[in-house]
């Protein structure tokens, strides 16, 4: 009894060291794609110099300029909205109990993109100014209007395959009547709008992080507390429900979280795909709750690929995330299949 | 041997005290009893006027042909589908008032549905049955961690803790979902089909140990069987479920009668025994010499 105990013992030992490696991994990957981002560009910044441009030496030079008025908010950026996108994509697929549902594929993005185009238009059409405040508050409603229907859409057809199709309709839907407003509008301002719709992170400053900053880690925050109840629903609904989750308060707390990531990702970056998807699953493998730091890190990654491959020309985001992304999703499913047929 | 295993039910107090009517004090009152309820889904009654008592100690058993609503049953009494009249009081509170978390303390359950999970291991599947007992981020003590082995070894699953779950066979996991129901703790167990998938072997000893839980811990347990021999080993209240209403419930002995269950599932008199289990069909042996 005693030596089952210690090898008991020594089982959660190792479980806990497994948890700790892993975290440091990640950290480690994030700090070296970070660094990456520093220097790499159409203009290198040579690593030697970064420590003292960092340490606010050299304020007079371009690099400075550079890495602290483009690189890093530009960084910071891709490391929030990253990790919001897949911890937004592990809600969803969590709630909707399917591995491929995420913000994008499910036309919540798409929504938000829409509300904060016509809101654009609107503002800036009338010559005023959208803040970031706004910008957030629109992407919100636009995100929540998507989810609503998607959600009307699960009520009815309780098939995971028809979720998806539903999804990706309303996605279209809304892209479509973007890009209808977008074509019409001739507001040099709104010129910008054509970038965003096709998902950047480039432009981002250091007021619109501040804002950033707040919503995401704040969501994040709460998804941390929701861990305990997200946990029992793994085993479905009912089983949850038997535990004393208090199922409606949570579907509630799903949808807001997930909808007010997805919305604020859409509203600096515009709509990003499949790193809601994909992360969560690659993740997966090692630990769940890493999903934000694995995230940022596929983001970083990304964004690095889509501004230096071609430099000085920009690839969208979007699709350097798909081209890494869209065969994740393939393989989770193949494996699915495999396994039903096991 | 089994037959000497499974045959205690002169030990259980609710056998002895003829269940159904207990000497009334005043913290007898049943762990689950249902007043005049009406089950059914989207608002439409399915059953009327049921009205079943479940006691510390006592283990009641729905029984009734396919499709008969038993689990309809179930599922309104563990609050999964809204009840449409009557009431469902567990320990006197109404169901309709209890919080989610003392409807946990309550109720454990056991559901036919299989699960689907990703690397979940078996172990983390138990834990979730301490749910009730954690802080809000769900870390578990070390007495939780005895529960959960307590329970795990209980029903023969601890060598399987670190097995992903959907690697196991439908048998296994149903075992792994009756430890996570036991360690769960609560006054009652609720279990549908909880035989399904188990073959002769791991139903007896299902129902060995839901003998022993409810001799050693008092929990009351409600449950739905197909098969009728099981039925009648282990249960001291039995409730017959047909068509729209409760045709007949009582003690075992009463209702375990050719007339009952003949009416009850449709039989032609003489095809089954319920005593001995023994079937007779209609065509008669293999001719002999084919």
């Amino acid at each position: 009894m005693q030596r089952q105990d210690q090898i008991d013992n020594f089982g959660r030992e190792v479980h806990r060291r497994r948890v700790a490696i892993v975290f440091a991994a990640l950290a480690a990957l994030l700090a070296f794609f970070a660094i990456l981002n520093l220097c790499i560009g159409s203009v290198n910044v040579p690593f030697a110099d970064l420590a003292a441009i960092l340490g606010g030496q050299d304020a007079s030079s371009m690099n400075y300029e550079i890495v602290w008025n483009i690189r890093l908010p530009r960084l910071i950026a891709a490391a929030l909205l990253g990790g919001a996108l897949a911890l937004a994509g592990f809600l969803l697929q969590t709630f909707f109990n399917n591995p491929i549902a995420g913000p994008y594929i499910l036309g919540i993005s798409s929504g938000a993109k829409l509300v904060v185009a016509i809101m654009m238009i609107l503002v800036v059409g009338g010559s005023g100014v959208m803040t970031s405040w706004m910008l957030v508050l629109s992407a919100f409603v636009g995100s929540m209007a998507a989810m609503m229907f998607v959600l009307l859409v699960s009520r009815r057809i309780n098939s995971m395959s028809m979720l998806i199709v539903a999804g990706v309709m309303i996605g279209y839907i809304c892209s479509a009547a973007t890009d209808f407003l977008i074509t019409f509008a001739s507001d040099a301002n709104i010129v910008n709008l054509k970038n965003w719709s096709l998902g950047s992170f480039s432009g981002i400053s250091w007021n619109d992080i501040g804002l950033m900053a707040v919503v995401v880690l704040a969501s994040s925050a709460c998804v941390f507390l929701l861990s305990k109840p997200m946990g029992a629903f793994q085993l479905g609904e009912q089983y949850a429900r038997s535990m004393g989750v208090n199922i409606r308060l949570f579907r509630v707390a799903l949808i807001l979280l997930s909808s007010l990531l997805a919305a604020c990702v859409t509203a600096f970056a515009g709509p990003i795909s499949f790193v809601g998807i994909a992360v969560p699953h690659l993740v997966k493998r090692f630990l769940a709750t890493s999903a934000f730091l694995g995230g940022a890190i596929f983001c970083l990654f990304c964004d690095l690929i889509a501004r230096s491959v071609f430099a000085p020309t920009e690839i969208s985001i979007s699709a350097v995330t798909a081209l890494f992304g869209a065969p994740v999703v393939i393989a989770v499913l193949l494996q699915r299949q495999k396994r039903r047929t096991d | 041997m089994t037959e000497n295993t499974l045959n205690t039910r002169a030990a259980t107090p609710a056998a002895t005290n003829n269940s159904h009517m207990p000497v009334a004090t005043p913290n007898s009152l049943p762990l689950v009893e249902t007043r005049n309820l009406t089950v059914g889904y989207d608002h439409k009654p399915l059953i009327k006027d049921i009205d079943i008592q479940v006691e510390a100690g006592q283990i009641v058993t729905l029984i009734g042909p396919n499709g008969a609503g038993k689990s309809t049953i179930l599922k309104t009494i563990a609050g999964h589908i809204p009840l449409i009249e009557g009431d469902v009081l567990l320990s006197g509170k109404s169901i309709t008032h209890a919080s989610p978390h003392e409807m946990s303390l309550e109720l454990a359950v056991m559901l036919t549905e299989r699960l689907r999970t990703e690397l979940l291991t078996c172990a983390d599947i138990v834990e979730t049955g301490r749910y009730p007992y954690t802080g809000r981020l769900g870390i578990l003590s070390v007495d939780d961690r005895a529960k959960v082995r307590e329970a795990m070894e209980m029903v023969n699953v601890w060598d399987l803790r670190d097995r992903d779950f959907m690697q196991l066979s439908d048998g296994q996991r149903q075992r792994i979902m009756l430890a996570r129901a036991i360690c769960q703790e609560s006054k009652t167990l609720l279990l549908d089909e909880p035989t399904n998938y188990l073959d002769i072997h791991y139903q007896i000893e299902l129902l060995n140990t839901l003998r022993h839980l409810v001799n050693t811990r008092k929990v009351g347990i409600i449950m739905s069987l197909h098969e009728l021999p099981l039925a009648r080993k282990i249960s001291d209240w039995v409730v017959c479920v047909k068509g729209d209403s409760i045709v007949a419930q009582g003690n075992t002995e009463d209702i375990f009668t050719s007339a009952v269950i003949n009416e009850l599932y449709g039989l032609k008199p003489g095809s089954f025994d319920p005593v001995s289990g023994n079937i007779e069909l209609e065509v008669g042996p293999k001719p002999p010499g084919q």
